[in-house]
């Protein structure tokens, strides 16, 4: 059969370099940790720094010869891992995004982390996993086909796991990691499945080879691979209902937060979707399904977003509110909608965490907002950037989430669902408001460090919880050191510029750039406009801001802060305070069931039902012997009679009945 | 001639060790490991040496004929590397004797897996079992263990005995493992058949046979528990391939739902016990149940592709089981327990301890990059290619279960606050160390590249199953 | 080459016969262990009687050599009964062999 290749089959050597780059780098901060010290920091974002430009390298040099590489991609093979099951790297633009914001985000947070790890006895080993965490996520975008994209998969999950038990002695981070892991290695089997499906019909594992045949794929059949694989994307990206994890997986150092949670990792779900255009655009089950949970998870998350006080709890719903919005994008098949707004979203996500990481680092690993409150003046670069990054998220005209958000909710209206355009919309309002809700209460009013936690509404637990986040090692607040401003400064720019590159309709930058991977389809123009869109979707928003100042914002409210803060924590509503309940929902039908069958079959039916029927096999046993013994009288004559009354039963067998019959 | 050296060299060095005068088990350590390392050499270095020699002619022709089959090369390699690793972490007392049956051990399990001729195979079968039995007895903690093993495992090699004579009878030759073109018929056939199912069943062990298995695990000291794991205990899923499949694939293909149904009970049985076990090592047993079935439900499945992923998963199982069980036993002597109640925390004083346990860990719940998951996706991708989709489906739950379970046992003796009656001990010395290193090395290596062990063409295996047609 | 026998083969069945009768019957009914000891040889001889017929019926040596065997065997047998009814005869002073039920199971 022949093989279809996605992509100019070539000799990439940047292209190998800077995917294995940060493996070598991870291997020698993890091998020589105790001997380089302080500078396995620089020397991590210098190995990142270095894949980044090779990102760059490889991409021009694919697209040197003719350009025929920039419209399909470049496409390096690698090895044979078993006979049929052949490895390669392919550099398209879809990769080619994700790689540059993984290497270059990645650099940035890199540079971040110098300073925010200071003084970590295991500094050392936490560059190591990042630089690891990098290599698995060019892996994961980098593969040409489905098993090695299961790998990268597999090893993000495994970095993510690392990095958020990093501070491995607290309980609450130990819990949270196995969680994580779990909860994605459901994605992992789901995908796995949909490999099965796809090598059982198409003999290969490779992407050209499933899309090409897509096609003579049953409906059925397409949709159920389709599932599996969103199955996977759900788990990774915290899409309803397999999102539980990643509020809790904050218990990892703000950087963490900042690369795997909110800015790459949990954006491979909209890359596996996208990857799979192909399959998704002949599947309108499929994108109906995807769109629909995009939108739900969007729509949860915002909602769980009004109600938290952890400040990254809050930019982790947000996480996964956007991501929905990117789902939701990618899954009706506004794939560049979809994708753009992940392009936007790395920015200033990794800005509002990293500018989060600024207020922890100062105010010695406090995380609650309530104790929070005018930090406006004393953290001016964290304001800014905090600001600027809410303005984006918000989607406020000219701020790059605009751009990237109104893609998506128009995409949705183009792609036929009316519904979820609605849903966007009302999304956009709630998220202004939380947003602005976490930027009031963090830098407007007075300052409540403070106040009496009780007075605040902070129960017992939750205090327990933030404060001792870390093992002393900068328990005092001090000003953030300059490998932390500096990231925080460059990123700015992107997250207010980038949108620009989506400006123009279908003769952006943006779209030209995508043409080839996403061919343009013939929808009918919706009865909205997309100028209007943005006009309505602008007003919700500033509904939202409103709702948000006149709450916690204005003279008055940051005045009483205190009573309200206490007033709106003990007034939480049960079903927003346990996040609707999925936890406990999950727990109960999934943990609790597997423990019931672990006890039941270890302390049941192992011990008593099947050793219980070997006991009594013995115990036949010994009744066969004891029946035996009767025979065995001791007497001589006995046994001689037995003797010869057997004998004669033979004997009379043989002449008589046997011998008759013949 | 070097197939009947490797065999024949550990089982003379054991019996000679017990007349080494060594107190404090120094000596009896260094000759131990070096003997186990010289078959491990001589292995590698002639994978395909033979050595024939007629035994009987009557009633029908059996000889004493050694030589490794392309199925069971990588397994004698697994069982020279694992003894050499073991031997050299052993640290129990009147260690002499201990590293003597180990030699023993080795020397019969080499018997076994390079017996070409039946007889001598169901031979070794039964003198692999006795090495076991005296260590259960010497060193395990309960005599009932011992005796449950011995029985259990007796009775398996008792069935496979009069299988293996009954099919001399009938096909007058016993020299024929390794040939893919012998095939009995016959009325007696199914009953040779069950024979030699009972004993590789129980030997696997498959539930609801495996009851013997987690005590054994648990009562025996580490070292020997690891080669018995990774390594015994495919003596049963090697004979099902190289015997059942091979001359009796028509009985196999028959009953294949039966064993599809008994892998992936034991698959899920075995990972559902795990989760709950406290005892790390029965946890470590139950996953054995749980990934072994994985291999039962392969070879059921007749499908090539599952074919060459059971041979990586044979090598995968046996690296990480034994990687698993050495490092259970280094923190049991260490701390005295292996409750994971009463451990934690080991990993802020033990930091090389917790990184090969990390890398074992990842490798037993099927972490991409590292063998066991080549095993587990070659194998189920032709289970699936097969069409037997619900089983493929069931197989997939218990790689979630692995996950929490193993992340369970990892973190409830590495990570969370110190235990604080558990005092602070030294990490990992060099020794155990590079008693350690090989298998993680192995781990990596097998699942970067299993390539190499995909050598094994099961084709003739499969082909002439095929060719027979299938008797439902 | 031998003439064929004189008597006929079927009337040595019947004498073996009926010697191999008489010693199942002394085996079974006698209870003196010396009596029953003569009745397995008269068991023993009743066989030979017939190995020596048959192989001079058939003209067979196997006969012979057999027949040899069991005169052998039977004598080894008697020296280890009769020295098992002299160690029984000094510990219970009596012959009898019901009163000898110590192997009872």
């Amino acid at each position: 059969m022949m093989h279809h290749v996605m992509g100019v089959s070539g000799y990439y050597p940047y292209l190998v370099a800077l995917w294995l780059l940060p493996l070598v780098g991870a291997i020698v901060i993890w091998a020589f940790g105790p001997q380089l010290k302080s500078t396995a920091g620089p020397l991590g974002t210098a190995v990142i720094g270095g894949s980044f430009i090779g990102t760059l390298l490889s991409w021009s040099s694919a697209t040197q010869n003719g350009g025929t590489a920039a419209a399909l991609g470049a496409h390096q093979a690698l090895f044979s891992w078993i006979p049929g099951f052949d490895f390669g790297l392919l550099l398209d633009p879809l990769s080619l995004l994700w790689a540059l914001i993984i290497t270059g985000v990645g650099f940035l947070i890199h540079m971040y982390s110098i300073g925010y790890m200071d003084g970590d006895k295991a500094f050392a080993r936490f560059f190591a996993y990042m630089n690891f965490f990098v290599f698995a996520m060019l892996t994961l975008v980098l593969s040409d086909n489905f098993l090695g994209l299961l790998t990268g998969w597999g090893l993000v999950g495994l970095a993510s796991y690392f990095l958020i038990g990093f501070w491995f002695f607290k309980p609450s981070a130990v819990a949270a990691a196995r969680k994580a892991f779990v909860l994605n290695v459901v994605g992992d089997v789901g995908i796995m499945l949909a490999i099965f499906m796809i090598v059982a019909s198409v003999h290969s594992i490779g992407f050209g080879d499933a899309f090409a045949f897509a096609g003579s794929f049953s409906s059925g059949w397409l949709f159920a691979i389709c599932v599996l694989l969103f199955i996977g994307a759900a788990a990774k990206s915290a899409q309803v209902p397999l999102h539980t994890w990643l509020p809790d997986a904050m218990e990892g150092p703000t950087p963490v937060s900042a690369l795997i949670h909110a800015a790459t990792m949990v954006t491979a779900g909209v890359y596996l979707i996208a990857r799979c255009a192909p399959l998704w655009s002949q599947n309108l089950n499929a994108q109906e399904l995807v769109g629909t949970i995009g939108g739900l998870t969007a729509l949860l998350g915002a909602i769980l977003g009004t109600s938290q006080w952890d400040i990254k709890r809050i930019l982790a719903y947000s996480t996964m509110s956007q991501i929905g919005y990117m789902i939701m994008g990618v899954g009706v098949g506004a794939y560049e909608g979809g994708v753009a707004h992940f392009f936007t979203h790395a920015f200033f996500k990794a800005q509002l965490f990293l500018a989060s990481g600024l207020i922890i680092h100062a105010l010695a690993n406090e995380q609650d907002v309530r104790r929070m409150g005018g930090l406006r003046t004393k953290m001016p670069l964290a304001f800014a950037a905090m600001l600027t990054g809410v303005l984006a998220i918000s989607g406020i005209p000219g701020f790059s989430g605009f751009f990237s958000k109104d893609q998506v909710i128009f995409g949705v209206l183009e792609h036929g669902h009316p519904w979820l355009y609605a849903l966007g919309i009302v999304t956009a309002g709630i998220t202004a408001y939380y947003m602005c809700r976490m930027l009031f209460l963090t830098f407007f009013g007075a300052y409540r460090g403070g106040v009496d936690p009780a007075q605040l509404g902070i129960r017992h637990s939750e205090l327990a919880g933030s404060a001792e986040s870390d093992d002393g090692a900068h328990g005092h607040a001090h000003a953030p050191a300059f490998w932390m401003n500096v990231p925080v400064a460059i990123l700015i720019v992107p997250s207010v510029l980038a949108g620009w590159l989506m400006f123009g309709g279908s003769t952006s930058p943006w779209a030209r750039f995508f043409a080839a991977q996403f061919p343009a389809e013939h929808l009918a123009a919706p009865a909205i406009g997309e100028g209007l869109t943005g006009i309505v979707t602008f007003a919700v928003v500033l509904v939202g801001m409103g709702v948000a100042w006149s709450r916690y914002g204005n003279a008055y409210a940051t005045e009483n802060a205190v009573e309200r803060l206490r007033a709106e924590s003990v007034h939480m509503p049960a079903v927003l305070a346990n996040a609707f309940y999925f936890d406990a929902a999950l727990d109960a039908i999934f943990v609790r069931s597997s423990q019931l069958f672990g006890t039941v079959f270890g302390r049941v039916v192992d011990p008593h039902i099947i050793d219980g029927g070997v006991r009594e096999a013995a115990f036949s046993a010994q009744w066969l012997g004891s029946l035996m013994r009767s025979f065995q009288t001791g007497f001589l004559r006995a046994y001689a009679f037995i003797l010869v009354f057997g004998v004669a039963c033979f004997v009379v067998y043989y002449a008589a009945i046997a011998g008759g019959a013949r | 001639m070097i197939a009947l050296i490797v065999i024949l060299l550990p089982i003379a060095a054991g019996f000679a060790l017990y007349a080494v005068p060594d107190a404090h088990g120094r000596t009896s350590k260094i000759i131990g490991t070096a003997v186990a390392a010289a078959t491990l050499l001589m292995t590698a270095a002639q994978p395909h040496a033979e050595f024939s020699m007629r035994w009987l002619s009557r009633p029908f022709t059996a000889s004493l004929h050694f030589g490794a089959t392309p199925v069971s090369i990588w397994i004698v390699l697994l069982l020279a590397l694992c003894t050499t690793c073991a031997i050299l972490a052993t640290n129990v007392p009147r260690r002499r004797n201990f590293i003597a049956q180990m030699l023993l051990l080795e020397g019969a399990m080499m018997g076994l897996f390079l017996a070409r001729d039946l007889m001598a195979f169901a031979l070794f079968w039964d003198l692999m079992l006795l090495p076991v039995f005296f260590v259960l007895v010497n060193w395990g903690e309960h005599t009932a263990t011992a005796w449950r093993y011995f029985l259990y495992n007796f009775a398996g090699g008792l069935t496979l005995l009069l299988a293996t004579a009954a099919f001399g009878i009938l096909y007058g030759s016993t020299d024929v493992i390794g040939r893919a073109d012998v095939h009995i018929v016959g009325a007696w056939v199914p009953w040779i058949f069950a024979g030699f199912a009972f004993a590789f069943l129980i030997k696997t062990p498959v539930w609801p046979l495996h009851t013997w298995m987690p005590p054994t695990y648990s009562d025996m000291p580490s070292p020997m528990v690891a080669v018995v794991s990774s390594v015994q205990s495919k003596a049963g899923l090697y004979g099902l391939i190289v015997i059942g499949m091979a001359f009796m694939p028509d009985y196999l293909r028959a009953y294949s739902g039966a064993f599809i149904v008994l892998g992936v009970v034991s698959l899920l049985y075995g990972a559902f016990v795990a989760l709950t076990q406290n005892d790390a090592k029965r946890i470590v047993a139950y996953s054995s149940l749980s990934h072994l079935g994985l291999i039962v439900l392969a070879i059921a499945s007749f499908n090539p592709i599952a074919l060459k992923g059971a041979i990586v998963y044979i090598v995968a199982h046996g690296l990480f089981s034994a990687a698993l069980f050495l490092i259970i036993g280094y923190v049991e002597d260490r701390e005295g327990t292996r409750s994971l109640a009463r451990l934690g925390g080991l990993g802020a004083v033990n930091p090389r301890l917790a990184g090969a346990f990390t890398i074992a860990v990842l490798a037993a719940l099927g972490l991409p990059g590292l063998a066991g998951f080549a095993g587990e996706i070659v194998i189920l991708t032709g289970v699936f290619q097969a069409g037997y989709v619900w089983p493929t489906i069931l197989a997939l739950v218990p790689i979630v279960l692995a996950s929490a379970y193993m992340l369970r046992l990892f973190q409830d003796v590495m990570n969370g606050p110190a235990v604080e009656d558990v005092p602070v001990r030294r990490d990992l010395t060099w020794l155990e160390g590079i008693a350690i290193a090989p298998l993680l090395l192995a781990l990596v290596l097998v699942g970067v590249n299993p390539h190499a062990l995909t050598v094994f063409d099961p084709a003739p295996y499969s082909v002439a199953a095929s060719s027979q047609g299938v008797v439902r | 080459m031998m003439n064929a026998p004189a008597v006929p083969l079927v009337d040595y069945i019947t004498l073996s016969s009926v010697i191999f009768f008489i010693g199942v019957a002394g085996v079974v009914v006698r209870r003196n262990p010396l009596i029953m000891l003569m009745s397995i040889e008269l068991m023993f001889n009743a066989a030979n009687l017939l190995f020596m017929a048959f192989s001079r019926a058939w003209l067979q040596n196997e006969g012979h050599v057999f027949a040899f065997l069991v005169i052998t065997v039977a004598a080894a047998e008697a020296a280890i009964a009769l020295a098992i009814v002299v160690t029984v005869f000094r510990t219970a002073k009596n012959v009898d062999v019901d009163d000898v039920a110590m192997m009872k199971g």
